[in-house]
């Protein structure tokens, strides 16, 4: 159970059985070392591969994250002990050694944190892809009775995921507003009805309901309990004085992250697109009509909800969608300088087009373009500033039809593409193997 | 009635007739947080930026500016006069009979049928609201071409709009439901009709409805005229909830293309625009819609509701 939950009761026991000595997380732990050797998909090829220690253990963790989001040649072999349950007791010291050093350190609403809270996920997800169907079964049923205390789930407690497309609101049994994955309840509520299309319930139940969604919903819930528990680390520093050993583990966890992130990615087809000057040409035909500006209304929407992110990815980041690594302006560009050179004069150009210009009666306007550049509210890019606001993705074309349908003129490519970026780095591979 | 009123009739109106305590409750307890917009010459709002710390302050203005049309925002802000900080939104589905894609009726701007087929599409989207989302702080507004719902439920005022547009396309019906389903046995078909719950149910009822409002004349995407014919030849079968029925009369492939135009069509039965827009201003409640000489009021039960009785200001009585 907690190899899924570290956060369950179990997990806790299990941290508390071991005193919490951080002063051993660097000695070597034998038992651990065995079972990694004992794994017979782990790769030993080189010693590097085997965490020695707690600290070994933490930092692999995070590692195997960022390797496997952004690093093309991402060997799963390497890191195969994450996902043998023999290593349960200590993935769930590492993951609480994990929590706390960055709840010190960092606080809940880092950067660090936001990546910790993902690659539980992640593992998660992908340690459940790797059980017998019925082991599944039986484990996401434990997990979430477990998890569900409060009785029931209401669907807006899952907003997130259907904003961000991993579930869709069409694929959740509702009623009443709370989300139906009980199967007695599904029962009592519906059972009668099916029976008279002459379907067995038990088997539309399976089908609507099964495992999917549960798991979606637990791997869910699992990583808002561990920002929630980062969360409550961070308040307690307040009280107690931070144990220098967390502090240098979080320096560790975060170098990690930012010196792994490689900027890989591409468009199917096998190429990959870098950050590089732009190529207005090969634009899409939404992109260039606003580069234009706004004759009639909207004006603030096109500049700085669709423009700013376009321009500001296709220049830094072209291959946000494929990578999905959270990045910032300024781990691309780091002294702003493209930002301030390329990108934003463009934005102020267009701005300017619009008519009446956007800025000669909405100044403000200049405060959200940099809010949605990642560096909050203020009126000039400050790296000081910068994670207060999120950097904006791009808008997929479906919103760019409902919010500013006037702009959207499909061409050929953007048959096959869903999001104005998209079309961009496709032309750009295209370009590439057109020469 | 749905002549323009003259600007001596708005303030006859505004002055003899317009009462505060007509603004609903929910805008009156928030206007201190809401953004005001007015339109005083019958050109769009063009007075935005409002705002009214005391609903006297709102009373005084109404009573002399007496303007051609008056808004609020559906947001709430810390500094609404900026439109800054912003806290939450309402949430908003907007049918104007106006727009609706299908009509039975002719007419060229509104009438009696295409508002009374407004109010039953509006009262299908509040049913779902209720019965599958939960939502209960659900507000019905005449805007006095059609309805506005507005949604104060406090999970639903701080999402964002991917979210809203999800549940916009979920109470309009607005997307195919899956037809595939799999556990670990295996595939199965399921058409939308056959699934008496959830989603499925609900796109069920949207298709019967649109089905049961075409005319000879509807323009479907991807539907001629012999399909349109046969559908509508057919579609008594629906009223029996004979799908299958239906379906085989039709043509499994040409019942899919039908399917597939309505969960189009669908999509324009609410002002998308209006619904993910966190900063929209509506119309006032209780304010004159002044192009059509109607009251945009709250309506408090929405079976008994005729506009015509109720949203018709005296002095369109008077009118000689
Ligand atoms: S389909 Fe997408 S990329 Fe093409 S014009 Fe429309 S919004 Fe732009
Ligand atoms: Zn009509």
């Amino acid at each position: 159970m907690s190899f899924i939950n570290p956060l369950s009761d179990e997990g806790k026991r299990i941290v508390m059985e071991d005193g919490g000595n951080l002063d051993r997380i660097y000695d070597e732990n034998s038992q651990l070392i065995d079972i990694v050797y004992s794994i017979s998909a782990q790769e030993t090829s080189d010693d590097a591969f085997i965490p020695k220690n707690y600290s070994d253990l933490v930092i692999k963790r995070v590692e195997w994250f960022i390797e496997k989001k952004s690093d093309p040649d991402y060997k799963h072999k390497k890191y195969a002990y994450l996902f043998h349950r023999e290593i349960t007791k200590m993935d769930t010291i590492a993951f609480y050694i994990l929590c706390q050093a960055i709840g010190v350190k960092f606080g809940p609403n880092s950067r660090e944190s936001r990546a910790v809270v993902e690659l539980q996920g992640q593992i998660i997800e992908n340690r459940l892809e790797e059980l017998l169907i019925s082991e599944r079964t039986e484990i996401t049923q434990k997990i979430l009775n477990n998890l569900i205390v409060q009785d029931k789930i209401k669907w807006t407690q899952l907003a997130d995921l259907v904003s961000s497309k991993k579930i869709s609101l069409q694929e959740l049994v509702l009623k009443d507003g709370n989300v139906i994955l009980d199967r007695e309840e599904f029962m009592e509520h519906f059972g009668e009805i099916i029976k008279k299309t002459n379907r067995p319930p038990e088997k539309m139940y399976d089908v609507f309901i099964g495992n999917r969604i549960k798991e979606l919903i637990i791997i869910k819930m699992i990583m808002q309990n561990t920002e929630n528990y980062i969360k409550s680390v961070h308040e307690r520093v307040k009280i107690i004085e931070p144990n220098p050993i967390l502090l240098k583990i979080a320096d560790k966890v975060s170098e990690v992250l930012s010196k792994e992130m490689r900027y890989y990615g591409g468009v199917s087809g096998g190429g990959t697109v870098k950050a590089s000057p732009l190529n207005v040409d090969l634009f899409p035909p939404c992109i260039k009509s606003a580069l234009e500006g706004i004759k009639s209304g909207g004006r603030n929407e096109v500049i700085v909800l669709f423009l700013t992110p376009f321009l500001s990815y296709a220049r830094l980041n072209p291959s946000v969608f494929r990578s999905n690594a959270t990045l910032k302006v300024s781990d691309v560009d780091p002294d702003l300088k493209i930002t301030k050179n390329e990108i934003l004069p463009m934005i102020y150009d267009a701005a300017d087009r619009c008519s009446p210009p956007l800025f000669d009666d909405q100044p403000q306007e200049k405060i959200n373009i940099n809010a949605k550049l990642g560096f909050g509210m203020h009126d000039d890019l400050n790296p000081q500033h910068e994670g207060e606001t999120t950097w904006y993705t791009p808008m997929s074309c479906e919103k760019v039809k409902l919010q500013m349908p006037a702009l959207c003129r499909p061409d050929e490519t953007c048959k096959s593409i869903g999001n104005p970026l998209s079309y961009y780095t496709r032309k750009i591979w295209q370009n590439k193997s057109n020469k | 009635m749905f002549n323009p009123a003259t600007l001596e009739e708005r303030r006859i109106y505004y002055r003899e007739e317009w009462d505060i305590k007509q603004v609903p409750d929910f805008i009156v307890n928030s206007v201190e947080n809401r953004e005001f917009g007015f339109d005083h010459f019958g050109r769009g709002p063009n007075d935005r930026y409002k705002v009214f710390n005391t609903p006297e302050y709102l009373k005084r203005f109404m009573k002399s500016k007496t303007p051609f049309a008056a808004y609020c925002s559906v947001a709430f802000y810390e500094k609404p006069r900026k439109r800054d900080g912003w806290i939450k939104s309402e949430l908003v589905f907007d049918v104007d009979a106006k727009d609706i894609p299908i009509r039975t009726c002719n007419c060229e701007n509104v009438c009696e049928i295409c508002l009374r087929e407004a109010k039953e599409i509006i009262s299908s989207i509040i049913d779902t609201l209720k019965g599958d989302l939960g939502l209960n702080n659900i507000h019905l507004v005449y805007s006095g071409r059609g309805y506005h719902i507005r949604v104060l439920d406090e999970d639903v005022m701080e999402m964002d709009s991917d979210v809203r547009s999800h549940i916009l396309k979920y109470v309009v019906g607005a997307d195919l439901p899956k037809d595939k389903y799999d556990d670990s046995d295996g595939i199965y078909n399921l058409e939308h009709f056959s699934i008496p719950f959830g989603y499925p149910k609900v796109f069920t009822e949207r298709v019967k409805y649109a089905i049961n409002h075409l005319t000879q004349d509807s323009k479907l995407d991807d539907v001629n005229a012999k399909l349109l014919k046969d559908v509508l030849t057919n579609r008594n079968l629906l009223d029996r909830d004979e799908w299958g029925l239906f379906k085989t009369k039709i043509g499994p492939l040409r019942y899919k293309k039908v399917v597939k135009a309505i969960t189009s069509l669908n999509m324009g039965l609410v002002d998308a625009k209006v619904s993910i827009d966190l900063k929209r201003i509506l119309r006032l409640p209780s304010s004159l819609h002044s192009k059509v000489s109607m009251r945009c009021m709250e309506v408090k039960n929405i079976d008994a509701f005729d506009p015509f009785k109720e949203a018709v200001p005296k002095f369109v009585w008077e009118r000689k």
